[in-house]
């Protein structure tokens, strides 16, 4: 693939079928990504119904939050995008105030402390809501100004988002704290930071890392690093779990094993297994073949998320659409690297096949907004 | 002011940044990509069998299958060893994380003493496969199966796992002669070489004792084995393959339940043995020891407590096997000796000794009294002869015999009977005694052989020591008129009559003149059936006991009675305050025994030893033991009728006992 795929697919969806293209306008939802997400669902709960024995509660639990997904990004798509635009200062302000108020009357689950269970309201996590609103807001800054953008406005930037970043550390909830900076840096990089720029920050980072490791690291982020480099120094500690995903991907073959003849999954070798380790599973039933497909699933909904940016009439959904594109692939980068052994562990979720309901609903708040940015964006030139 | 702004940007010139930035980006995402697909490729082509490999190591187990121990039956086929099924409380230790909370959880939940847990980690210890389970508590109730089963699914490496293990029917009647099987110890697994030990892989017993040590090799069977599939928390879920264990072969004794139990029971509150054989066979009917213990609390592993009141009763010594551990075997020798003097010419059936009472070695004026007398009114049996010397067991004559015969004589004689020796072909557990010799006297104590001691031997006391099994040897072959027989408990395995293969056939005793059997064999039924009459001392010395006590007495039995004095009760004891000291300075009692003797047309069937630990008289205590035993062999187990058979109408009844003696 190269940049003329890009540019070959975006010019034939730009030859519109009057009709039914003005339909789907109409309703706000763009056909493309609402196959290629409800595909990725499809193969999500068939694969969850494997790794999870078929247990219906699970499933049950999964669909449901699929299900308000699919609402939510309806609802969001509604709205014209440039709406979102003008209220991103508010929404910024406001999200940075619900996670200041977190520190002080949220609920901690598995170490962190980042769940506000207000009465009333279903508990939810207010740094998941950070994941889209901090690009909101630095492409809401970003946009109205000169591109590439000077040095003072990435100082702003990166004031913008390391503070929900920083204050997503201190709950302890380190995962979420670098996927909502990547979607703000994601902005930046699209709007055209210098690449010496963003070299130096990489040595920077690169010569930071030892201080990190020495000073600040925890013990078990330690280990995880210690256990990437060598997973036998602690095979049925640190490395076990990896170690066994490995087992359960290579045992797999080309062809897998079998839709439910995963022995490494159905025997409980995988720990996590209907979460973040999902992909060991579909690894060892469905085989390379299998993971194949998935990626290609991934690739499709990329692709048109990359079009929708690629073909957006104004900077601020282009910034957008490019970044939630981008956080989406991260998202499936990282954990599918993770479980293969090409990242040390971290604990993020495979997108729409992991088991877990905020996670996804946060996705199609996303995936409304690349809606909303395609279908808007068309009616108003039009 | 944002108006402004706009109006300074250079809109295409942005759009074309951003685009260039956007494939950048997706150029990044094909990048990424193809490398998480080349770590994919390499997992699940290239390392595919590698990984497959460690799939299965992860999942597949082979496991021992451990055969079904073979069972032992008694000669009608009676079990004397069962295996019964119990449920164990097992761990894998290699899956549990901290002992330490897992026993104190399994505490709160099952009955779980210090000695289980000592036993358990002694377990433990020994050199097991890694990842199989060590049983921690065996037998568990009902209830405690099911408190266990609501949460093992939180208890990683337990389980519950059926067993068959042994049961023992007869209990304390048959400890010593079956035996008992217990846990391999560390010990006994290092002494089995590399394919015995594979074959143990799953055996948790062995036998100790006994039979079933004895023939271990026989009962244990050939382990099998079992390809599992197990999940992350050990638990079985797929069998895949299995080879079938091969079961132990059955064995079938000679041991008769009932006659077990009727010699038990003869001997009452007495401590002693006795041991009965099939002259022709040599088949041991029965070998008892008493008081014998529960062989059963040994097979789950023995609380130390009641082990402890095992060892510590030094007194009843149950534990100690006295069917097969040596005596003085007192007076039950003088038929013998006696048959030795005529095979020697040294007496005839005319040779008499005027009896004073006791015995004097020329020149020496220490004198040996006559012991049978020695409660008596003094003086001696007067003008006595062999045969009155065997029945009225006058010990004067066996003096003067003994020391006219020598020692080597003696020795050389006795040992044809097997004294000193072990016959027995399957006890090898078994006591050999002292048959002493000049040679014996000079290895074990340094000292020379003197007349005295051969004085001592005539009436087997001073070295001579014999097991009640080798006095039924003994006494077997004086009722197969010399033919040896070596004792033996098997009798069949898995129904196939066994005919064991002795290498060293034991020559018979051939004796001068045949005649001398009829003649020893006659005088040892006076013991029995001589009555009293006029004529002072000239009654058999167990008539009164056996034949004056049961007038109905239908055959003829030959034997002889002893009476042994006490040697050697350690000063431990006798200190002791809670022991009736005088008992234990009491004579022991013995009486060997065969019949019928001198029938017409049927040969002698049963041949008994009785041992009664301090009974004091051989012919009161012990004869009636043996009468007992030889009732309950003869009339009730063989069925025969004495009385039915008339001479001259001998063959139905020997028609009967030919069908009795192959059943």
């Amino acid at each position: 693939m190269n940049s003329q795929d890009f540019v070959r697919q975006s010019t034939g969806l730009q030859v519109p079928h009057r009709r039914l293209s003005s339909f789907w306008r109409t309703v706000h939802i763009d056909p493309p990504l609402l196959v290629g997400v409800m595909l990725l669902c499809a193969f999500g709960l068939f694969v969850l119904n494997s790794a999870s024995d078929g247990n219906p509660g699970d499933m049950r639990r999964q669909m449901t939050g699929m299900g308000m997904g699919l609402i939510v990004m309806i609802i969001v798509s509604q709205f014209n995008v440039h709406f979102y635009r003008s209220w991103a200062p508010t929404l910024y302000a406001g999200g940075l105030a619900v996670l200041v108020l977190v520190l002080f009357v949220g609920v901690e689950t598995n170490g962190a402390r980042s769940w506000l269970d207000l009465p009333g309201l279903p508990s939810f996590q207010p740094s998941e809501l950070m994941k889209f609103v901090v690009p909101l807001m630095v492409a809401w800054y970003l946009a109205s100004r000169p591109l590439p953008p000077r040095f003072k406005h990435l100082f702003w930037s990166a004031i913008m988002v390391l503070v929900p970043a920083g204050l997503i550390v201190i709950q302890n909830d380190t995962g979420t704290a670098i996927m909502v900076a990547m979607s703000g840096i994601f902005v930046v990089l699209l709007a055209g930071i210098r690449w010496s720029i963003v070299l130096s920050g990489l040595f920077a980072l690169l010569l930071a890392s030892p201080a990190w490791y020495i000073f600040l690291a925890q013990e078990h982020q330690k280990n995880r690093i210690l256990t990437f480099f060598d997973p036998y120094r602690d095979p049925t500690g640190a490395g076990y779990n990896i170690i066994q995903s490995q087992i359960a991907i290579g045992s797999g073959g080309i062809y897998g094993k079998g839709y439910g003849n995963g022995a490494q999954s159905h025997l409980d070798f995988i720990p996590e297994s209907n979460t973040d380790f999902i992909l060991a599973v579909l690894a060892e039933e469905f085989g390379l073949l299998g993971v194949l497909f998935l990626i290609a699933l991934y690739l499709f909904v990329l692709i048109r998320g990359f079009s929708i940016a690629w073909s957006s009439r104004d900077m601020f959904s282009r910034l957008l659409a490019g970044s939630i594109t981008l956080t989406f692939f991260f998202y499936v980068f990282v954990n599918m690297a993770m479980v293969s052994g090409l990242l040390p562990v971290i604990g993020l979720p495979l997108p729409l096949i992991s088991r877990g309901g905020t996670a996804v609903v946060t996705l199609f708040i996303g995936f409304g907004l690349l809606m909303s940015i395609q279908t808007h964006a068309r009616s108003r030139v039009v | 002011m944002i108006r402004g702004k706009w109006q300074l940007k250079d809109h295409e010139a942005e759009r074309r940044l951003f685009n260039r930035r956007l494939t950048v980006a997706g150029v990044f995402v094909m990048l990424l990509f193809s490398a998480l697909v080349i770590k994919l490729v390499n997992l699940q082509v290239y390392q595919h069998e590698y990984f497959s490999a460690r799939s299965d190591g992860n999942r597949l187990h082979s496991q021992y299958v451990p055969p079904a121990r073979g069972l032992i039956f008694d000669s009608s086929g009676r079990l004397l060893a069962d295996n019964q099924p119990i449920f164990n409380l097992t761990v894998v230790r290699e899956q549990v994380e901290d002992m330490d909370a897992l026993l104190e959880t399994l505490a709160g939940m099952i009955s779980l003493t210090e000695d289980d847990i000592a036993q358990f980690e002694r377990r433990l210890q020994r050199n097991r496969v890694p990842y199989t389970s060590v049983p921690l508590r065996y037998v568990l109730s009902e209830e405690e199966k099911s408190r266990i089963a609501v949460i093992s699914h939180k208890l990683d490496g337990v389980a519950i796992e059926p067993q068959f293990v042994r049961q023992y029917p007869y209990a304390a009647l048959t400890a010593h002669s079956v035996g008992y099987v217990s846990e391999i110890n560390r010990e006994e697994l290092e002494s089995l070489d590399e394919a015995q030990r594979e074959n143990y892989g799953g055996t948790n017993h062995i036998g100790k004792t006994g039979i079933e040590r004895t023939y271990e090799d026989l009962l244990h069977g050939t382990v099998g084995y079992e390809l599992v599939e197990k999940n992350n928390r050990g638990q079985v879920t797929r069998r895949l393959d299995r080879t079938d264990p091969v079961a132990g072969k059955n064995l079938t004794l000679h041991l008769d339940g009932r006659l077990q139990e009727a010699a038990h029971a003869a001997l009452g509150e007495f401590r002693g043995a006795v041991v009965a054989i099939d002259p022709a066979t040599g088949g041991i009917l029965a070998m008892v020891s008493k008081p014998g213990f529960d062989p059963n609390l040994f097979v789950t592993g023995i609380s130390s407590s009641d082990y402890g009141r095992l060892v510590t009763d030094q007194i009843n010594t149950p534990l100690f096997d006295r069917s097969t551990n040596p005596y003085p075997p007192g007076s039950t020798v003088k038929p013998f000796i006696g048959l030795g003097g005529l095979h020697h010419e040294l007496v005839d059936y005319d040779y008499t000794i005027q009896d004073p009472g006791y015995f004097r070695l020329p020149g020496v004026s220490y004198r040996w009294g006559d012991y049978t007398l020695r409660t008596a009114i003094g003086g001696g049996h007067g003008v006595t002869d062999l045969q009155k010397a065997i029945y009225q067991s006058c010990d004067t004559f066996f003096y003067e015999l003994g020391h006219r015969m020598g020692i080597d004589t003696m020795h050389s004689f006795l040992s044809q009977f097997g004294f000193g020796d072990n016959f027995a072909l399957d006890v090898g557990y078994a006591r050999t005694g002292v048959l002493p010799s000049r040679d014996w006297k000079r290895a074990t104590r340094g000292e020379p052989w003197y007349p005295g001691d051969t004085i001592n031997s005539s009436i087997g006391q001073g070295y001579m020591w014999a097991t009640p099994l080798q006095l039924a040897t003994a006494t077997a072959i004086m009722a197969n008129k010399g033919k040896v027989v070596e004792p033996r408990l098997l009798k069949a395995i898995d129904g196939e009559p066994y005919e064991p293969l002795i290498e060293n056939p034991r020559p018979d005793v051939v004796i001068e003149d045949a005649d001398y059997w009829r003649y020893v064999q006659e005088s040892m039924t006076m013991v029995v059936h001589r009555p009293y009459s006029d004529t002072f001392r000239d009654y058999g010395t167990a008539f009164e006991a056996i034949a004056m006590a049961d007038r109905d007495m239908s055959y003829t039995m030959a034997g002889k009675s002893g009476t042994a004095q006490v040697v050697g009760i350690s000063q431990e004891i006798l200190s002791s305050e809670d022991i009736e000291v005088s008992d234990l300075n009491k004579d022991h009692a013995l009486f060997v025994s065969f019949a019928p003797a001198m029938h017409e047309s049927i040969e002698p069937q049963i041949a008994v030893a009785v041992f009664v630990e301090n009974g004091e008289h051989g012919s009161s205590v012990a004869g009636p033991i043996a009468k007992a035993v030889t009732d309950t062999y003869l009339l009730e187990i063989l069925g025969l009728d004495f009385a039915a058979m008339e001479p001259g109408d001998e063959a139905e009844p020997q028609d009967r006992l030919v069908s009795q003696i192959d059943e």
